[in-house]
């Protein structure tokens, strides 16, 4: 055996210099394994046969290599893909941890298993090769959505469908209406339609509030909130949120008409602590801490009203 | 384990004499690579190999010509201060089917400007028989062609102790093929449908014109034609194909394939009728009825879908366009071949009938291919009969349903109905009785 052995060792190796080897014997011999003896014994064969060493080559590069297989196990880029799918993608629960693994979110935990749909908050996206200034949808379905708390709806128009974020009244089978026009007379919009702020009267409740053109919606996008178009003052639109601040945006920026779905979200009754647990939120500590200055009632002036319009624009330029 | 040792001894004198401590490490950390229950210590791997945060922006390599940059290369790990080493890409030197990287769809010899729209065995339209129809350019008539109706009635036609048969047919497709329980439906819709092609090929005694017929399991179909601006295929394999000798005469007159001219499509705006359809760049202008030329029975007869929802599962509305597609696209090859490639109006219509089941409840189609003009919306329709949602019996039950200690549904075939076979054998005899 340790002859095959000792051979099929000479077949693979390559020769380098005697000093190397007698190193290289050295420290095989510190292993404990058998077959760390192989190689000490090929050691003391080249040392008798020193012409070997005479013949050696340019030493051959050893990249190295990895035994590990990468486990992304809290990668935040599952959500990232380059094509859009109406398929429900799989998640895994972070556990309110980071890419590092330590905790960044406190209070976040198990639950029920839940599949991400990738709702699509640019509503003034058009198909691939055609431009459109307005287009049409019909909504095909509307249905709950464990990701958040609101409804999301399944619209198709053209040849593709989509899910977007569905709004108070929003059925199966109506039609909703994008448009990017901003004309001389304000549009008399239907629920569900999204228009740029321009296009819209004042006073109309709006959702899905996009804060630069083009880069989607950021705001007003939780279950029964709906901000209100207060005045359009030369290019830019001024909304109140449903925090009452106050928002300065361009006028080009869409938003959707009426109040989000799921409006009795908040009136909702838990009923028992383990439903928190289903829905992934973690009990709190339950030590006792003297109440502060977080308590209580506190009047404070609003603050005052936010500008995003001389800031540079996100979404036009990609 | 002797084979990974002496590998190691591959590597330059440098690092043996500089670096005995890392060298010895990976040498370690190698032998536990070898062992495969290394990898399940998720402490390990895990804090090893996670994904990182998020990477930064890559600073341009700066390349002076004349200079070469000092590499950690021969280090064999990360040294402050030296530069990156930049290996070529490894070349596997021979073919390994397991890691073939096909080339890009735009270098594929078959790659085309224009795309084309694929209707498959899994295509599930979003607008059904609709969307179908407006493909097809076709009028729907609700109902089977009275020809048909009347083969149904005629008791002349029936199997003998028919209904009786039939049952023992259901029989046995749902409980005494298998030895299990209760069959799947993906192992109980293909034998009904078997047992009930071979009731009505007992008829042959008195029909015999039935015996020129013959049926192909997975032959796969090809039609190719454009509508509108727009190029579109029906491809691959599909369901149970019984092939005839003969055609099929035409269902409908020369007058009532003429008036449907002022027919008008259905359109359902804001949808397009391309929705759900597979789009590829690559693809062959190909229409062959998947069988060779000199084949003794050329002529697409009735075409079989089992609904057994194996890998994929469409609605009723779904399969019903999936029947459409298919019945116009074996019509469609067939024309093509007999009348050649270019757009008209067919002398002699060619008809295609289609039954799909779940295993309990049937569809009938019957399509008759009038024109292969698809281009525009004018002229001449294809015409449609469907017969919809058709059970052959209402339950099969292997153990009784109960509800409130009462039997709601005794165990055993309950509600069956004679008028669904007898709809079945009037489309097997159409053609030959």
């Amino acid at each position: 055996m340790s002859v095959s052995a000792l051979s099929r060792a000479l077949r693979c190796l390559s020769l380098s210099p005697v000093c190397s080897v007698a190193q290289g014997g050295t420290l095989a011999g510190r292993l404990p394994s058998p077959a760390g003896s192989h190689a000490a014994l090929w050691s003391v064969v080249s040392h008798s046969h020193p012409i070997h060493a005479k013949l050696s080559a340019p030493p051959m590069q050893w990249r190295g290599f990895f035994t590990g297989i990468p486990l992304a196990q809290n990668s935040r880029f599952w959500k990232q893909r380059a094509k859009y799918t109406i398929r429900p993608i799989g998640k895994k629960k972070t556990g309110g941890r980071d890419h590092t693994g330590k905790l960044c979110t406190a209070g976040i935990g198990g639950g029920h298993k839940q599949r991400y749909r990738i709702v699509d908050f640019q509503r003034l996206t058009f198909e691939k090769n055609t431009e459109k200034q307005s287009f049409e949808e019909k909504v095909i379905e509307v249905r709950y959505d464990p990701c958040r708390s609101a409804d999301i709806a399944l619209v198709a128009g053209g040849s593709r469908k989509r899910w977007i974020i569905a709004t108070e009244n929003m059925q199966t089978g109506d039609i909703i209406k994008t448009s990017s026009v901003i004309g001389r007379m304000a549009v008399s919009a239907n629920e569900g339609d999204s228009y740029a702020l321009g296009a819209l009267p004042v006073g109309t409740l709006v959702n899905n509030l996009e804060l630069y053109p083009g880069k989607g919606a950021q705001y007003i996008r939780a279950a029964g909130t709906c901000g209100v178009l207060l005045r359009k003052v030369n290019g830019t639109a001024i909304v109140q949120l449903p925090s009452k601040q106050q928002v300065q945006v361009l006028e080009t920026c869409m938003a959707t008409v009426g109040r989000v779905s799921n409006v009795n979200h908040n009136k909702r009754i838990i009923g028992k602590a383990g439903r928190n647990r289903w829905l992934g939120n973690r009990p709190s500590s339950g030590l006792w801490k003297r109440k502060g200055g977080w308590a209580g009632r506190k009047i404070k002036p609003l603050p005052p009203m936010k500008s995003y319009v001389n800031l540079a624009s996100v979404g036009s330029a990609s | 384990m002797s084979k990974v040792i002496t590998h190691g001894f591959k590597t330059t004198q440098l690092v043996y004499t500089l670096n005995h401590f890392v060298q010895r490490s990976r040498i370690h950390s190698r032998l536990i690579g070898q062992n495969v229950a290394g990898h399940r210590f998720f402490s390990i791997s895990g804090c090893l190999c996670s994904r990182g945060p998020p990477q930064r922006k890559s600073t341009p390599a700066v390349h002076i010509p004349g200079l070469e940059p000092i590499t950690y290369a021969d280090r064999m790990h990360y040294v402050p201060g030296l530069a990156k080493p930049m290996f070529p890409r490894w070349e596997r030197g021979w073919y390994d089917p397991h890691h073939y990287i096909g080339p890009k769809n735009a270098e594929m010899p078959l790659y085309k400007e224009k795309p084309c729209y694929i209707f498959h065995q899994k295509t599930s339209v979003l607008e059904g028989v609709r969307q179908a129809l407006w493909l097809t350019k076709s009028k729907l008539i609700k109902g089977l062609p009275s020809q048909i109706l009347s083969l149904a009635e005629d008791t002349a036609n029936h199997v003998e102790n028919q209904d009786e048969r039939v049952q023992q047919a259901i029989k046995h497709a749902r409980f005494w093929d298998t030895t299990e329980n209760r069959p799947t439906r993906q192992r109980f819709c293909p034998v009904l449908l078997d047992d009930l092609l071979h009731l009505c090929r007992t008829v042959q005694a008195k029909h015999p014109a039935l015996g020129r017929r013959m049926l192909a399991e997975n032959y796969s179909l090809a039609a190719c034609w454009s509508r509108g601006e727009d190029l579109f295929q029906v491809r691959g394999k599909n369901g149970i194909l019984l092939n005839s000798v003969s055609p099929l005469p035409a269902v409908a007159g020369k007058e009532e394939v003429a008036s449907t001219a002022d027919y008008v499509l259905e359109t359902f705006y804001p949808i397009s009728p391309t929705i759900d359809l597979q789009l590829t760049h690559v693809y062959q202008e190909k229409s062959h009825t998947g069988f060779e030329e000199g084949y003794p029975y050329p002529y697409a007869h009735t075409l079989f879908l089992p609904e057994s929802g194996q890998a994929y599962r469409l609605r009723p509305e779904q399969l019903r366009a999936k029947m459409v597609m298919f019945a116009f696209g074996n019509a469609l090859a067939r024309a093509q071949a007999l009348y050649g490639t270019q757009p008209q109006v067919l002398e002699q219509p060619v008809v295609v009938q289609c039954v799909a089941t779940n295993g309990r409840v049937f569809q009938f189609a019957v399509f008759q291919l009038n024109t292969t003009e698809l281009g525009t919306d004018a002229g001449v329709k294809n015409m449609v009969w469907l017969e919809e949602d058709q059970p052959l019996y209402d339950y099969a039950k292997v153990r009784p349903l109960i509800r409130k200690r009462e039997v709601q549904v005794p165990a055993g075939l309950a509600g069956y109905r004679p008028d669904t076979f007898k709809k079945f054998l009037a489309l097997y005899l159409h053609g030959a009785a």
